[in-house]
């Protein structure tokens, strides 16, 4: 469940709606119940000092829950842990300009960690992986001028033509700047 | 008469929608704010027309550059001279109100000319010279537009020259005149509408916005300056190589861009707080707690500094792991203000029963779409959806969102502002009309956006049939048609206005704050 959530762009907008919906639908019948059905002041003290912090509460536990649980999620920490783990890492340097991408022909496996490093020549880009069913995996930025590339670990878990995409807005060209790799199943 | 009223008064259509009173004696805080009010709906009208020019460009299948042109100009037409200027206008008219200062002199004749100028000059170079840059200007995308031979080396004078007035207005001149009014000088007590100090969350947003602006502002203003400076050719080129590097005028834009948009929600949050108040049913004019309410304002102010970190997350390991944890972190910090903006607000509302009008329920339905804004905001600022959602639609769904939740709640201000701006009143049921359609059309399109980036849908892509996006397209053009609409029902309430005392169909007016 927490991998339909945090690793694909429909989990977080399910996260937006979670959060909106119940919000939209109390404040509006606060707001049409106290101008139109029950304008009145409410009787009694006036004091919700013990709603405010059971409010307070609720939100700050929503919002720290969320934020923990996706850590393991995080493209920066599974990049670390790739690292960390000592496995064979696949290089995939390239680079982008104006308007391509110019990505060296290495075999890419299934379950292999493959580091994407990449670097501008001219004005920003980005380099983004969708995946053969039309999702993102994920995306990066390419910066002209910065001395180390953007660099990011991914493990592929289903072979396949993978689309790449620019989402960084470069030119009257933007939309044609667009390549693939593709990825083979294991070869153990 | 001040130049602004003679202006108003000259102008055909101005001269119907905002008809400066003045017999009121109040001409000092009314005039130049009804100008700047009345003008940015004309950039209203302009952006609409371009907003609606993007998905026809797609649909009809015109050249590509159309796409970009309309959209890096409705962009800017949006975000600087209708959404900034709007809140420059209803901003102003509060703090002369509230703190009993005139607006009036060079101060707000500069505010005026370079906000408007300088938008002219930038729509220019994008209409006329097809500088199509985006409206966050894509650096160093001018300089390699030119060097590819996109738009010529002119067109890009022209339009940074634009963009050093707008900035120059939005950084130095609008918020010294706050600054100015909130504390120098002495007060004139026959402006005084409704008499605040910083303690009040109305006045408390007004100046933490200003102050935001000024401070956050200042690096990019030192660099465009640099930039224009040897663009014009007063110093050479390489002189100011340190401030074209694109590392230092992204990070550099995005630290004033972003707390810009924070600071419009510090001043939009506290037009509410300053609002919400005068209509409630048993005349308290009290918020549930002062302390609560600005709270939350410090809060935001807090937690926005460096929540501007999560525009660069995608940038790994450039920018180092723990500051895009720290923009995220930051980013939801955000969200406990504005939780106890919702609280506030709703306590208020059931301690006191409210007296509804349009007005009123416009500014709250601009805030319903601010929490689905923030909503939008803090999702994708957590690391791991940043890496799925960034440059996608989801951004210029969350961009478009704030950019019209803050509108309509200001929108719904003026409803409150115009009788004492004009002596007239606006008519109550074509108000709900525009404020039901405006919630309608903007919670649409926003849910639309941010759909379309959950589908990958990239922003500022003139091919959206190659994902087969298309149908987000379509869906964004009628949410807009609608938001059109609601717009121009808006603009004919303001030109249907009657004079108080003849108005026979409209409630009595709120009283002046």
């Amino acid at each position: 469940m927490l991998d339909s959530l945090y690793l694909s762009g429909w989990g977080a907008f399910g996260m937006t709606i979670f959060m909106f919906i119940p919000f939209f639908v109390v404040f509006m019948y606060v707001v049409v119940k106290k101008s139109f059905s029950d304008p009145n002041p409410t009787t009694g003290d006036g004091n919700y000092a013990k709603a405010e912090w059971l409010w307070l509460g609720f939100v700050t536990i929503v919002f720290v829950g969320v934020n923990i649980a996706s850590i393991g999620y995080m493209p920066t920490v599974a990049t670390a842990k790739a690292v960390a783990s000592g496995e064979k890492i696949t290089e995939v340097n390239f680079t982008a300009e104006s308007w391509s991408f110019d990505i060296p022909e290495v075999t890419i496996e299934v379950g292999k960690p493959i580091r994407f490093s990449g670097k501008s020549n001219d004005t920003v880009h980005g380099f983004a992986i969708y995946d053969p069913h039309g999702d993102i995996l994920f995306t990066m930025m390419l910066m002209p001028g910065m001395e180390s590339p953007t660099s990011l670990i991914h493990t592929f878990t289903e072979p396949g033509t993978y689309l790449v995409r620019c989402l960084e807005f470069c030119g009257l060209a933007h939309h044609e700047m667009r390549d693939e790799i593709v990825v083979v199943g294991s070869k153990g | 008469m001040l130049t602004a009223t003679k202006i108003l008064q000259k102008t055909p259509i101005f001269n119907k929608m905002f008809p400066v009173d003045e017999s009121d004696g109040l001409e000092e805080i009314n005039s130049w704010p009804a100008l700047m009010i009345v003008t940015s709906f004309v950039w209203l009208f302009i952006a609409g027309l371009l907003g609606v020019a993007m998905p026809l460009v797609q649909r009809t299948g015109m050249d590509t550059h159309f796409f970009y042109q309309a959209l890096t100009a409705h962009g800017a037409a949006l975000a600087f001279p209708f959404s900034f200027q709007l809140m420059m206008g209803i901003g102003l008219h509060r703090s002369g109100g509230c703190a009993g200062k005139p607006i009036k002199g060079w101060l707000p004749a500069a505010i005026y000319i370079c906000m408007n100028l300088g938008a002219a000059l930038l729509s220019a170079a994008i209409l006329i010279g097809g500088l199509s840059t985006s409206l966050v200007l894509m650096f160093p995308l001018p300089v390699v537009g030119v060097e590819t031979g996109q738009w010529s080396f002119e067109t890009l004078v022209l339009g940074f020259t634009g963009v050093g007035l707008v900035l120059y207005t939005m950084i130095i001149f609008y918020p010294i005149q706050v600054l100015k009014m909130a504390f120098f000088g002495d007060v004139r007590e026959d402006l005084v509408l409704s008499a605040r100090t910083l303690n009040d969350p109305g006045m408390l947003g007004m100046v933490l916005a200003a102050l935001v602006l000024l401070i956050m502002g200042t690096p990019i203003l030192i660099i465009a300056t640099y930039v224009l400076v040897a663009l014009f050719g007063i110093i050479p080129l390489d002189a100011v190589a340190w401030a074209t590097s694109p590392v230092v005028f992204e990070f550099a834009f995005f630290v004033f861009a972003h707390n810009l948009m924070e600071a419009m929600a510090l001043m939009v949050i506290s037009g509410i707080y300053a609002t919400l108040p005068l209509y409630l049913a048993d005349g308290t004019r009290k918020l549930y707690s002062d302390k609560l309410a600005n709270l939350a304002l410090w809060i935001l102010l807090l937690t926005s500094f460096s929540s501007f970190l999560h525009h660069f997350i995608t940038l790994f390991p450039n920018l180092p792991a723990t500051l895009a944890y720290h923009g995220n972190i930051m980013s939801w910090g955000t969200g406990i203000g504005a939780a106890i903006s919702i609280f506030t607000i709703l306590a208020t509302c059931m301690k006191h029963g409210l007296r509804m009008t349009p007005g009123l329920m416009m500014a709250l339905m601009g805030f319903t779409l601010y929490i689905l804004d923030g909503a939008s905001a803090v999702v994708t600022s957590n690391v791991a959806w940043s890496f799925q959602l960034h440059g996608t639609m989801w951004q210029s769904g969350h961009t478009m969102t704030v950019i019209l939740a803050m509108s309509m709640m200001w929108m719904g201000v003026i409803y409150h502002h115009y009788p004492v701006m004009t002596g007239r009143v606006l008519e109550d049921k074509l108000g709900y009309w525009s404020c039901g359609l405006l919630t309608f059309g903007s919670t649409g399109a926003a849910l639309v956006m941010l759909a379309g980036g959950s589908a990958g849908m990239p922003r500022r892509f003139a091919d959206w049939g190659q994902g087969g996006w298309m149908v987000y397209g379509d869906a964004i053009q009628f949410f807009g048609l609608i938001i059109g609409v609601a717009f121009l029902l808006y603009a004919i309430n303001l030109f249907k206005a009657q004079k108080i005392g003849e108005a026979t169909r409209s409630a009595a007016p709120a009283p002046a704050e």
